[in-house]
């Protein structure tokens, strides 16, 4: 089995893999706590103008993809704020918009478009090494960012009023999470798609609340499971030559059930 | 001389057009325990949260003789309701860590003594019961050995002999730490008790004082109406 590792688009989706497991992981906690999956969904999908602004520019798709998510993330904050609108409008208004401004982009291109394809419904294997170290480097500063926040940031995903109140710069924090969500996100769509991308968020997380009793435990079992999703995905998915993404989802939310049972029958 | 905690000068609060509080003006001495009274939407909570800072206000509102934002470190705060999403697994130890950057094992053993939780460091937040929530949540005001403690309608989910003790643990902070304590409620019964002072607030303070000279027949009306009993307490 080792020798697939020989192979560099493996040890490329391998490594990708690993850090953006992490990352996603530890960010889905508070993603769950704030209640911030339609976000993430959201931003995914309109990254869309970006990934097609980069192919019509012949540009590194990823990198138009993350700015075009940024300006959309500091978009929804300041809709938040400055609007009478209710979060989730918001977040609606850009995704479709995003969308759109996708759709009527990659119009202007004539012919078939695999970039496209790819970023629709992502394919770890075909990571480039450009990609590999954006990943890496973003993924390890996200993280550093995080830890050294941690108790800023959970404070704000409990309780905004709290806080505040902690001196913390409520605001600020948010508009952070918001843009630091919008490029992991992003990250994570050439892992598993722009249409799959919030399963990372999501399916770790769900799995260890199922057994965790602590927050340090929900935060250290979500990325020691997220690893495990990806890692053994990416296997099955080389060896049954199924999509890795799709892949990675089913066997999340195959772990997810056999966890449930398993805990209800040793509850009963 | 005495000294004063809070000092409210000229406060106004306008939202959507409307008058939520009326140019208020009022000071509140160290030490004290004020109750802040008045029915539904009279700006109890309005008035809680400009002193905190959470609102724009006009006026001028000073703790400690400094704004707000610089002794926020000193103020201890308890919400009306905390809602939280209960399903996420934190436990209290780990809650109470949240509050400040460098909590040691002793301190925290110490508030939560205090409140009388100690037997419920390791339980989950979202498993606790209200009455047990306000407690830890006082727990949490306590950590920054606060020199004014607000509480805002801090006993609404309580039951009637959880309120008691609620109360109890207030009045022993308020003589154990001289505590400064304001609080927001509408259990008339238990301010007679328990406060030093009372604020009558509908938009405008209606009364100012000792519970048992400032409560009278005609303050009540003004703030309940017509229909509200007055029977004078005998103590």
């Amino acid at each position: 089995m080792l020798e697939l590792f020989h192979y560099p688009f493996m040890q490329r989706a391998f490594f990708g893999g690993v850090f953006l497991s992490a990352l996603l992981a530890y960010l889905g906690v508070f993603v769950v706590m704030r209640r911030m999956a339609f976000f993430s969904d959201g931003i995914a999908h309109a990254s869309l103008a970006g990934v097609a602004a980069g192919v019509l520019l012949s540009f590194n798709p990823l990198v138009t993809a993350l700015i075009a998510s940024l300006i959309f993330a500091a978009l929804i904050f300041f809709l938040e704020k400055k609007t009478n609108l209710s979060s989730d409008t918001a977040i609606g208004l850009i995704f479709t918009s995003g969308m759109a401004l996708g759709v009527l982009l990659i119009s202007l291109k004539s012919g078939y478009q695999p970039e496209l394809i790819g970023f629709l419904f992502g394919n770890i294997l075909t990571i480039q090494h450009s990609d590999l170290i954006i990943m890496v480097a973003l993924s390890v500063a996200i993280g550093g960012f995080l830890i050294a926040m941690r108790r800023q940031i959970t404070l704000l995903a409990l309780d905004r009023e709290m806080a505040h109140l902690s001196g913390i710069n409520a605001d600020l924090f948010q508009l952070l999470m918001h843009m630091i969500l919008a490029v992991s996100v992003v990250l994570g769509i050439k892992m598993l798609g722009i249409i799959l991308v919030s399963a990372l968020l999501i399916i770790p997380v769900s799995i260890a609340k199922l057994t965790s009793r602590s927050f340090r435990a929900l935060v250290f079992w979500s990325i020691v499971v997220s690893e495990i999703i990806v890692l053994a995905g990416l296997l099955v998915s080389y060896f049954l030559d199924l999509p890795a993404g799709a892949t990675i989802v089913l066997t999340g939310t195959a772990v997810f059930f056999i966890v449930f049972i398993f805990k209800r029958a040793f509850q009963t | 001389m005495d000294q004063k905690i809070i000092k409210v000068e000229h406060l106004s609060v306008h939202y959507n057009g409307r008058t939520i509080l009326n140019d208020l003006n009022f000071s509140i001495k160290k030490g004290e325990i004020v109750a802040v009274v008045g029915p539904n939407g009279s700006g109890k909570t309005t008035l809680i949260h400009a002193i905190l800072g959470l609102i724009p206000y006009r006026g001028n509102i000073l703790v400690d003789q400094e704004p707000v934002q610089k002794v926020f470190g000193r103020i201890g705060y308890v919400p009306q309701r905390f809602v939280f999403d209960r399903t996420v697994p934190m436990t209290v130890g780990e809650f109470l860590k949240l509050a400040f950057k460098k909590i040691n094992q002793r301190q925290l053993r110490r508030v939560l003594l205090e409140v009388d939780m100690i037997a419920h460091e390791e339980a989950s937040i979202g498993t606790l019961s209200g009455g047990q929530l306000q407690r830890v949540l006082i727990a949490r005001a306590l950590l920054s050995n606060p020199t004014l403690l607000l509480l805002d309608e801090a006993m609404s989910e309580i039951d009637i002999a959880g309120e008691k003790s609620f109360y109890d643990i207030i009045k022993h902070l308020n003589r154990i730490h001289q505590t400064t304590v304001v609080m927001v409620s509408h259990e008339i019964n238990m301010v007679y008790k328990f406060a030093d002072q009372i604020i009558c607030l509908n938009h405008d303070i209606i009364c100012y004082g000792k519970p048992k000279d400032a409560i009278t027949k005609e303050v009540l009306e003004k703030l309940y109406g017509q229909e509200v009993k007055f029977q004078e307490h005998q103590h």
